[in-house]
């Protein structure tokens, strides 16, 4: 039986133009089994978002192969990936889940008119007892914007699921509401996870949620772990350290300039006023190297 | 299919319901548009049915025969000769010159009382007709008749020149008859044809020789044949002179519809203009509407509706404020004093060009905004800055 989801050596490069290339995705491979709960965690760039999408069929990666439900979809025109994200695919977003024009109810109809399979009355009997699995079945006309956060994003777990999707996707699922709500959302995809088999695939920056998943994944700069990575879970002294000697150089080419575009006014000042800024600058530069050989010294020892 | 569309409808009824303003603006701007395109059209036709009915009346004949210039030389004995000419069925002897009743210039046509009918669609509305040798009869035509408040019975006298000089005698009214023409141009009143030449002192001429025709479609023979015959008169038929009028009515019509249709470009601009903003603040809607299954044509006819009925009600409200807009133009000539009457007349045919107008031209314009945010990429659903 084939699995959910399968990344080979997926790679997606970002081209913003001008020769500059953002290797959002290093050559992905990543195989996840049905009914699976996974949870995906990582630092802001690394690239989660990007590899919900080609999971989901929304981009099309630069190489490598994305297999859905044992389908190629790598090289899936428009149209085929928009029956296959309607079909299989059930996505939850952060921020903007719902078309705001829409109640909620006609929101959860949307996948279902979009594959245009079921009457009218099939898909609205469907839709509203999808809100009643997410405890929303008195909020059935209401507008996104009269529903609070988290009961939107239950809105959307009811919308991902009205296709029947063998896979959902969440991108921070949580990150918009508070922990409290952020938990009944997560035990709410928990319980549904167990009883209708599906697939889950979970991006958040909260570890405590991502412990309740059964296989957490690590991303760092385009690639994935299935443990933490020393550079994820403790980035702090390495990467700090590099960001305070950064800082240091900028600095320091900024004393060089500012010197050198006095001594090229010096002419102009009056010499008390010169002597004076000069003084302060060279007091500047003293500090500033001295900081330097300490941080040298420092790296040196570790 | 048609699930799809339904669809679209209502995304874009809410869309447009969302934004009453922006869309009240945008679909003013089509009305305005529309408007002034069916006003326009339906002036433009009033006229040229104006103007056709006038001619139609007064000439009354296929062919004229007339003397240069107005006057009144052609011998009367001319159109014995017309008569034979094939293809004409008869040819009657008029004189028509303008005369004062007062201070008041109209126009009079002297004609042989058994010819009227023939020549002129006569109506009674009072009284009875000419008749032969009733030389003192005088018949007025009711526009002219109420103007002067002339009645049956009364005694009138009318002249070639101002206030009494010139030619002139006493007529006595025997009836009156619906107006012929329009109130520029018209015939204020009919005498006999001897009497005319009497009052005139141009006893055996005439000014014009109207030719009935046997058979409409000889016109252009029966044509050439008189030009040969009377080189130094002038021949005109009716047919000529009414496409002739035809084609300046078109060139009106034209840049009438020019005009309009400035506006109307205006209001399609407009329509883009709604439909692209429209398309722009729902980037991440389109998106998230692609990742939840929606392929091209969905997100395209969810614009393409919005479009459609952007133009559409625009299309509906400009043909009512259009017909509205000459109702408007009629009380404006009025109250100007300028001496013209345009019927208002609705034509469905107007009517219905104006809301195709307006329909197609929302769904041209609509087209391209709607095209790109169909081309939106799902993606953009997920990105959030
Ligand atoms: N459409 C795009 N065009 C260009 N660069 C992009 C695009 N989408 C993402 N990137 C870049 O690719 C890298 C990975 O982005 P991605 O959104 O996948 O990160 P992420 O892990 O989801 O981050 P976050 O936790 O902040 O959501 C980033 O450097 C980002 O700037
Ligand atoms: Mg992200």
């Amino acid at each position: 039986m084939s699995n959910p989801v399968e990344l080979r050596n997926t790679v997606k490069i970002y081209d913003l133009g001008g020769g500059v290339k953002i290797n959002a995705l290093r050559g992905i491979d990543l195989t996840i089994k049905k009914g699976e709960s996974v949870s995906i965690m990582g630092p802001s760039g690394c690239g989660k978002t990007t590899l919900l999408n080609m999971i989901g069929g929304l981009d099309h990666p630069t190489d490598g192969q994305v297999i859905v439900d044992g389908i190629d979809i790598t090289h899936m025109s428009e149209k085929k990936l928009a029956q296959i994200r309607r079909e299989k695919i059930g996505f939850i977003f952060q921020f903007f889940n719902l078309v705001p024009m829409l109640s909620a109810l006609e929101n959860v109809q949307l996948p279902m008119i979009f594959a245009g399979k079921l009457s009218d009355v099939e898909i609205k009997d469907k839709a509203v007892e999808l809100l009643r699995l997410v405890g929303l079945e008195q909020r059935m006309y209401h507008r996104p914007t009269q529903m609070s956060g988290g009961e939107q994003q239950r809105v959307a777990i009811a919308r991902a699921l009205a296709n029947e999707p063998s896979i959902i996707l969440a991108d921070e699922p949580t990150g918009n509401v508070d922990r409290e709500t952020g938990w009944k959302i997560l035990r709410l995809i928990q319980n549904l996870n167990e009883i209708l088999e599906q697939t889950y695939v979970i991006i958040t920056h909260d570890p405590h949620i991502a412990k309740t998943s059964e296989k957490i994944f690590y991303m760092v700069d385009g690639q994935i772990y299935e443990a933490p990575p020393r550079s994820a879970t403790t980035p702090s002294s390495h990467v700090l350290a590099e960001e305070r000697r950064q800082l240091m150089l900028a600095e320091l080419r900024w004393l060089k300039t500012s010197l050198v575009s006095l001594e090229k006014r010096k002419a102009k000042l009056n010499p008390e006023s010169y002597a004076q800024v000069k003084m302060g600058y060279a007091k500047q530069l003293e500090r500033l190297k001295e900081m330097i050989q300490e941080d040298h010294g420092k790296r040196r020892s570790i | 299919m048609f699930k799809t569309i339904r669809f679209a409808f209502t995304m874009a009824r809410r869309s447009i319901g969302r934004r009453k303003f922006r869309s009240a603006l945008t679909i003013l701007g089509v009305i305005i548009g529309i408007a002034a395109i069916v006003s326009l059209m339906t002036l433009g036709y009033g006229m040229r049915y104006q103007v056709e009915t006038t001619l139609n009346e007064m000439l009354g004949a296929g062919i004229i025969i007339s003397s240069i210039e107005g006057s009144i030389d052609i011998p009367e004995h001319v159109h014995e000769f017309v008569s034979q000419v094939p293809g004409v069925n008869a040819s009657v002897p008029i004189v028509m010159t303008w005369v004062y009743l007062g201070d008041q210039p109209t126009m009079v046509v002297g004609i042989d009382p058994t010819e009227v009918a023939g020549l002129y669609h006569v109506t009674y509305e009072d009284g009875r007709g000419l008749e032969s040798g009733g030389d003192d009869a005088i018949l007025f035509a009711s526009a002219t008749a109420n103007n002067l408040g002339i009645h049956v019975d009364d005694k009138v006298t009318i002249s070639t020149g101002l206030g009494g000089t010139g030619f002139g005698g006493t007529f006595k009214v025997v009836g009156i008859i619906r107006s012929l023409g329009t109130e520029q141009m018209n015939i204020g009143c009919f005498i006999t044809l001897e009497a005319a030449q009497e009052m005139l002192d141009k006893e055996d001429y005439v000014s014009a020789i109207m030719v009935r025709l046997d058979d409409p479609s000889q016109g252009e023979q029966v044509e050439a044949a008189l030009k040969n015959m009377f080189p130094d008169a002038q021949v005109i038929r009716q047919e000529e002179i009414m496409s002739q009028i035809g084609q300046i009515m078109d060139i009106i019509d034209g840049v009438l519809i020019g005009l309009g249709s400035i506006s109307l470009g205006v209001g399609a601009l407009g329509i883009m203009n709604t439909i692209m903003m429209s398309v722009h603040e729902r980037r991440r809607e389109i998106g998230m509407l692609k990742a939840v299954g929606a392929e091209r044509r969905h997100i395209l006819f969810i614009f393409l509706s919005e479009a459609f009925l952007i133009s559409f009600i625009g299309g509906v409200f400009g043909c009512i404020f259009g017909l509205f807009g000459v109702s408007i133009a009629q009380w404006f000539i009025t109250f100007l004093k300028i001496n013209i009457t345009i019927p208002l007349i609705i034509s469905p045919y107007i009517l219905g060009i104006g809301l195709t107008a307006a329909i197609s031209v929302g769904i041209v314009a609509g087209f391209f905004p709607s095209w790109t945010a169909a081309n939106i990429r799902p993606v953009e659903a997920l990105r959030y800055e």
